[in-house]
């Protein structure tokens, strides 16, 4: 996923991609789930997440319906 | 995950964010005194678990997610370093991992302006008027991460 500067910018970028638009965030959350997402990447004691802890850091940054579904 | 893969995963994370570059298999079996075709055999079933991501066919790491260990268009200054994201997502998340201020440079894909974002202690300070947009559902982003 990329930044983009304006909804005109990311209306014509999906148009000439021949893209459908899938889901859009402000930088800021995406800041948010950035933070919960991997702030315990490089922890000594990391253990992989099961998906229902990753689909709850989703949730928690207000990502929810089909879209958002991990499984 | 079993013992050795979670060895292998630390060791090789730990060796990225200290060295800049990723081990190989041979290199991380010489280091954790394991045979080295067990080393690249835990790569691949690393690769499997989504716990980094290989270079297609090959051992060669290509993600470390959030990291980069190749150059991309998402570049990111944290904890006094430079390194590469691999997408829009993972730039936010380099000084998440690193606990680090960090400053993040990209281009808008549509018309290749520069973006800049900045994050302090913790907050987006600079790049909120930005947008994101995911192409793929959440449930398909492993089909193809490096499309994702």
């Amino acid at each position: 996923m990329v930044f983009l500067r304006s909804e005109e910018h990311l209306a014509r970028w999906l148009a000439s991609n021949g893209w459908e638009p899938g889901a859009t965030l402000s930088a800021g959350t995406l800041h948010e789930l950035a933070g919960g997402w991997w702030r315990t990447r490089l922890d000594p004691g990391w253990r992989p997440r099961t998906p229902a802890a990753s689909q709850r850091i989703l949730d928690e940054v207000g990502l929810t319906g089909e879209f958002w579904k991990l499984a | 995950m079993e013992e050795l893969d979670l060895r292998i995963r630390n060791h090789v994370y730990s060796s990225f964010v200290r060295d800049e570059t990723a081990p190989t298999p041979a290199q991380a079996a010489a280091t954790l005194g394991v045979p080295e075709p067990d080393a690249a055999d835990a790569y691949r079933r690393l690769h499997d678990a989504h716990a980094l991501v290989l270079d297609p066919g090959t051992t060669r790491i290509r993600m470390l997610n959030p990291f980069s260990a190749v150059a991309t268009p998402h570049r990111v200054e944290s904890a006094g370093r430079e390194w590469f994201a691999n997408c829009a997502w993972d730039a936010l998340g380099i000084p998440a991992a690193l606990d680090a201020d960090g400053r993040v440079e990209s281009a808008c894909p549509d018309c290749g302006g520069a973006v800049e974002l900045e994050v302090v202690a913790g907050e987006l300070v600079r790049g909120n008027e930005l947008l994101v947009h995911f192409v793929v559902p959440a449930r398909r982003w492993w089909d193809d991460i490096g499309f994702t």
